[in-house]
């Protein structure tokens, strides 16, 4: 009875959505139908249909036709408040007003009253709130080797499933514990505490020793001049300190950072058995190398989701490479890559050059470490067209890949701006909750000022990730039908 | 490429947005989640939830799944198979940005001392 009545009331929906989502709604009011039993509940369950009913029928009829005809396509544009300006009838604009207001004050009114829960459930759940996990852990690796690692326990991690849940850009990571920090309330003596730790911090380590200076002694004045008082937010707290800090020097490898978990006090050495669980976890997930394969017209397809520790990975590497030896061009897909290894970064970009090049890395100084092994031995990619396929979830290691390649000419980057992480501050532990970032070395960048640091690795083609194979498979095809396929050098 | 027109990216696709942010889901555990995520404050119709899907199908912020073969020859007609949705790149991105935008918006909410100590 029931049923026969929603499939009457959905007749009154614009025949193209019943045709694309009939059944589906239909099946939507079965299974409420069925979980929702009593008087009340089934009360409840007509009152939202009733209220659904008044929403979404006139949208419907709003709805361009021009869309509505290529509503399952998903490429194409655009969507939510497009309005042909096709005449309306009277009724249409009246419902259409009514439907504005109630969407326009129910939108307001979840803002207000849901930003808490939203935030409270769903960002630890699912989009930012492991953020600050990895963040300990690929700080506190990179404690305990002295800087060396882009953080491979954090890129392990995320490759084991978690990659595309985790959004952990600095930024996100920050806000998103902005709305889960239970009470992280700040006091004075918390405040006073983490400055004058931090000015600390800044004038042992920091590489420039003058500009660690005025550093220390700004904060201190800060604080001493009250600055601090109202910002009891941790996460604000934190955000401002760094800002200053950076205002000083334009150094953006800074930071002061808050960590809702405690930050464990000291690092123990990687214990063998971390070691085994690394090698076994590589071992099933084939190092991180999702695919690697021969795309139509002789282009080769790499999906790397890290770049796992070179002595662990290294053969996995180079029998990857070896299988797109003879491409024409390379893809590599760096999309789901949080980062990883520097040496495994630069091992990997040996393959692209016939000869040694300056290959940047924010945590090292210019030493011998810096110039890529080039050539490499039977390969023969030096001077084929790379394209690089990136995504807002391109992380760390996986920038420096993107941005030096970029730098240099070597690849042509296509997707979206990248997360702009590059750790390069050493971390240091101030207590619980803070620790610092900070340079130890100046590492010499030949390009620009800045490196990828906060605002990402541009693309070179700016397309939706979700596109970025197409894309560059036919600029790649393109490019090779037009016989431009050999790199000058 | 014409720019999308997300902005407001209403509260809707927005819970749809962050249903989706943990797994692929059909139409009635999308419903479910969102309702489970606003403790039971939203329960989305069948034609809000629908037509919200079609507008993120279109705007590319989600996808729908490649019907799996073994559904497939489960059901005997197309009808009763259950459409799967996840997110995109660019969904997941949109999601993102939204919940920073909410988050300063508490800020300054916070700082103006409008809450009162009912936030956490």
């Amino acid at each position: 009875m029931s049923e026969k009545f929603y499939a009457l009331l959905l007749r009154l929906y614009p025949a193209q959505f019943r045709k694309d989502y009939g059944n589906e709604a239909m099946r939507l009011f079965r299974d409420r139908l069925e979980d929702e039993r009593g008087f009340f509940p089934r009360l409840r369950l007509w009152f939202d249909l009733v209220c659904d009913l008044t929403v979404s029928i006139p949208r419907e009829y709003l709805r361009p036709a021009s869309s509505r005809a290529v509503a399952r396509t998903s490429a194409v544009y655009p969507g939510l408040y497009v309005i042909e300006l096709e005449p309306l009838r009277l009724s249409a604009l009246l419902s259409g007003g009514v439907v504005t207001v109630f969407a326009v004050g129910m939108v307001y009114a979840a803002l207000i009253s849901q930003a808490q829960a939203i935030g409270a459930k769903k960002y630890s759940g699912g989009l930012a709130g492991d953020g600050n996990k990895p963040g300990i852990h690929e700080r506190a690796r990179m404690n305990s080797d002295s800087g060396a690692g882009y953080g491979p326990s954090a890129s392990v991690a995320s490759s084991s499933g978690e990659a595309s849940s985790n959004s952990n850009s600095e930024s996100s990571a920050k806000s998103a514990n902005g709305m889960i920090a239970k009470g992280v309330k700040l006091d004075d003596a918390e405040r006073q505490r983490v400055i004058a730790a931090a000015s600390i911090e800044l004038r042992k380590h920091y590489v420039n020793r003058d500009a660690a200076a005025l550093m220390a002694d700004a904060l201190l004045l800060h604080e001493r001049r009250g600055d601090y008082d109202n910002v009891n937010d941790a996460v604000a707290f934190a955000g401002l300190v760094t800002q200053q800090m950076r205002d000083i020097t334009g150094d953006r490898h800074l930071s002061l950072d808050f960590f809702e978990e405690p930050v464990p006090e000291q690092q123990p050495r990687t214990p063998a058995e971390e070691i085994a669980q690394y090698r076994a976890l590589m071992k099933q997930k084939n190092c991180t190398f999702e695919k690697v394969e021969i795309l139509p017209g002789n282009i080769g397809y790499l999906k790397m989701n890290s770049f796992p520790e070179l002595a662990v990975c290294e053969a996995k590497a180079v029998a990857a490479m070896k299988t797109l030896n003879h491409a024409d061009a390379v893809i590599f897909d760096l999309r789901d890559n949080r980062g990883g290894e520097p040496a495994m970064v630069q091992r990997m970009a040996a393959y692209l050059f016939d000869h040694p090049e300056y290959w940047y890395n924010p945590r090292e100084n210019t030493t011998e470490r810096s110039w890529t092994q080039s050539p490499v031995r039977g390969n023969l990619l030096a001077d084929k067209p790379v394209y690089v396929l990136t995504s807002s979830q391109t992380f760390s290691g996986a920038e420096q890949f993107c941005y030096d390649l970029k730098m240099l000419k070597r690849a042509t980057l296509v997707g979206e701006t990248t997360a702009g992480a590059s750790h390069a501050g050493v971390f240091h532990r101030i207590d619980d909750h803070f620790g610092m970032g900070i340079p130890e070395v100046k590492a010499i960048n030949p390009y620009s000022q800045n490196d990828w640091t906060g605002g990402g690795v541009a693309p070179d083609v700016e397309v939706k990730s979700f596109d970025a194979l197409d894309i560059a498979q036919k600029l790649a095809q393109e490019r090779l039908l037009s016989g431009a396929g050999t790199r000058r050098h | 490429m014409p720019k999308r027109k997300l902005e407001p990216l209403p509260s809707a696709a927005f819970q749809i947005l962050l249903a989706l942010a943990g797994e692929e889901l059909h139409g009635y555990a999308i419903m479910r989640q969102v309702e489970e995520q606003t403790d039971g404050k939203m329960r989305l119709g069948p034609g809000t939830l629908y037509s919200s899907v079609q507008s993120l199908l279109e705007a590319g912020l989600i996808e729908e799944r490649e019907p799996r073969s073994e559904t497939k020859s489960e059901t005997k007609n197309g009808e009763d198979r259950r459409r799967f949705y996840r997110l995109t790149f660019a969904g997941r991105k949109l999601a993102v940005s939204e919940a920073e935008r909410l988050a300063d918006l508490l800020r300054v909410a916070r700082a103006k001392k409008i809450l009162r100590g009912r936030y956490v």
